[in-house]
């Protein structure tokens, strides 16, 4: 099956739409979906084995830098730009509700 | 907010991931744990910002740390469906209903066998290490009697230090006949003259057990008797019958199979007091204060004869007699283990040299069901051997534990073999029969390459490799997984997520 033709339930096009907004952290998509913890990982997770995302754990040095530990940052992939796509034609308000972060800065 | 307070809310947060992570799969458990470690400090940093009492945002960094056991439980219930057992023919569940419907068929058959529904419902003798059968030591054969009742009452009256107590019968063609029945022909059995204390003595249990009023002796009838002549009638106990010349009382029954002492009898005249025995030769029980394992099953022992002098008798243990149906199972079961290297291999199959291991969860229900199969195959072997050792009724009773003994060593052994080759024939991810087998490389070449069968799971789990001729490269059976790359080439989406390592 094509990664455009893949159906999302409305939960994971809106951690889609989160993480292509720029909420790249388990806990940023949280917060900007509502979403709770037990909800969001797992849907990351599966979303990340149909590699419509990827995830990248941070260089330890800039965490260093910052004196925080080391986070895991998740992107998406081509394929998850496609469905994520496809999906805003099937939910036309997902830009609404979670729009980018540097339009929300606008 | 204290710096005391916040260190302790921190490590409890810290306790919970670490909770919430051992219930994560073992392979994903480290990754997870990292990952919510991390997420803690940024959700502790954001909530204090958002909060403005410390309290409210400890309650939210912990109202987080909770969602992670939600995280959890999702991603094991996740990880439990992606192994889960094969469906298709063959199964592990198939096979094990398969070994219950056998279990059922042979316990079935065995209730429809009167022989063997006897030896199921065997009560076994009170303390048998403490009951003896003396003879005569001049006679060889055990089941003709040898001993006098004067010899018995000598002995009885005598004070004992090696013997508590005494039992005696005679056995004698007797015409019985119930008093009423003025008309009717008697019953002509094989009736024995005992002891009173005879059953219980020997721990026997007698069914409708009831106590003869007076002097009058009790008569208790054979199972078979009762319900041949008798026709199961329970009105019979408490009435009076003539054993002979003498007035008796119906008062119990014992069941078929019960009686393991010399002599098939019909019925058992308890005679009170000892009163009334024939000058022919019985049978003695005797019971020991203490077990007779110090002495062994059988000694010689010399006692004085009512004449005077000292005659020799031996001392026959009843251990042997009253043995059941389950010690010569035992006994099959060990020499079919002991047989089955020779028959087939032992191990499992060759994973060593694999990279790959099976997760904890994998193996356990691997080796549980290995074990089910053989848990479940003994029944099906002891009931099989019941069958066929009392197919015939009447049959001979050494001639029954022979066929026993011999069809449940050939059940056990056969039963073993099976469940071993079974074993090593089924996937060790999903226990899904392997199918497909495939000849692969030539004879010719085997010190080259490797010449055998390769089978493969239809589930996709991995290809099974067994050599033809076993080399010292290349001696077991190894069994190759697949990877994600496979996936195309089965039906069953197995490979989701490689999960079963």
């Amino acid at each position: 099956m094509a990664a455009a033709e893949t159906r999302l339930s409305h939960t994971a096009a809106m951690i889609l739409q989160a993480v292509n907004a720029g909420y790249g952290y388990g806990f940023s998509v949280m917060e900007m979906t509502g979403l709770p913890s037990g909800t969001v990982y797992p849907a990351m997770r599966r979303l990340e084995r149909d590699e419509l995302i990827r995830s990248n754990w941070e260089q330890q040095a800039i965490a260093d830098a910052e004196q925080r530990p080391p986070r895991k940052y998740y992107k998406l992939t081509k394929s998850g730009k496609a469905t994520l796509e496809a999906s805003r034609r099937r939910y036309p308000l997902l830009v609404k509700l979670i729009p980018s972060e540097q339009e929300e800065q606008v | 907010m204290t710096l005391r307070s916040s260190s302790l809310c921190e490590l409890l947060c810290l306790a919970l991931l670490r909770v919430a992570s051992w219930l994560v799969a073992g392979r994903q458990r480290e990754e997870w744990w990292r990952e919510w470690q991390a997420e803690l400090w940024h959700v502790r940093r954001a909530y204090a910002a958002e909060y403005g009492l410390w309290w409210m945002a400890e309650r939210e960094t912990v109202a987080f740390c909770l969602g992670a056991f939600s995280d959890a439980l999702c991603f094991r219930e996740q990880f439990k469906r992606r192994i889960r057992l094969a469906t298709t023919m063959g199964s592990a569940m198939q096979c094990v209903q398969a070994l219950f419907g056998l279990i059922a068929i042979s316990y079935g058959v065995a209730l429809l066998l009167p022989d063997v529904l006897a030896i199921l419902h065997f009560s076994a003798y009170r303390d048998t290490r403490k009951l003896m059968l003396l003879r005569d030591a001049h006679s060889s054969d055990d089941s003709v009697p040898t001993i006098s009742a004067l010899q018995y009452q000598l002995w009885k009256g005598r004070r004992q230090e090696l013997f508590s107590d005494f039992a005696y019968y005679q056995i004698a063609q007797q015409s019985m006949m119930p008093e009423s029945s003025v008309h009717a022909t008697p019953l002509v059995g094989s009736i024995a003259s005992a002891s009173s204390n005879l059953f219980s003595l020997l721990g026997l249990r007698v069914r409708f057990s009831q106590e003869a009023p007076g002097s009058l002796p009790r008569l208790i009838l054979s199972e078979q008797m009762w319900k041949k002549r008798f026709h199961g009638d329970p009105g019979i106990f408490g009435r009076i019958v003539q054993v002979g010349s003498n007035p008796a009382m119906v008062s119990g029954v014992v069941g078929t199979g019960a009686w393991r002492l010399p002599g098939h009898m019909d019925a058992w005249l308890l005679l009170p007091q000892d009163m009334g025995f024939s000058n022919s030769l019985g049978f003695v029980v005797a019971h020991l204060h203490t077990s007779h394992t110090q002495w062994g099953e059988g000694w010689h022992m010399s006692a004085p004869t009512p004449a005077g002098a000292v005659d020799d008798f031996f001392c026959q243990s009843l251990t042997e007699r009253t043995r059941g149906p389950g010690d010569v199972f035992l006994f099959a079961v060990l020499l079919a283990c002991l047989a089955l290297p020779a028959t087939t291999s032992l191990p499992l199959g060759e994973y060593r040299a694999s990279s790959r291991r099976l997760s904890w969860f994998t193996r356990v229900r691997r080796w549980s069901f290995l074990g089910c199969k053989l848990a479940l195959l003994l029944p099906i072997a002891y009931f099989v051997s019941l069958d066929l050792a009392h197919l015939r009724s009447g049959m001979d009773p050494v001639t029954s534990e022979y066929i026993q003994l011999m069809s449940a060593f050939s059940v056990c052994l056969f039963g073993l073999r099976w469940s071993l080759r079974d074993q090593r024939q089924r996937c060790p991810v999903c226990l899904g029969k392997l199918s497909n087998p495939a000849r692969v490389g030539q004879p010719s070449r085997s010190f080259l390459a490797w010449n055998g069968t390769e089978l493969i799971c239809v589930s996709g789990h991995g290809l099974l490799h067994v050599p033809e001729m076993a080399t010292s490269w290349f001696s077991e059976q190894r069994w190759l997984y697949l990877d994600a790359s496979w996936e195309i080439l089965f039906t069953e989406h197995v490979f989701e997520a490689p999960g079963y390592f």
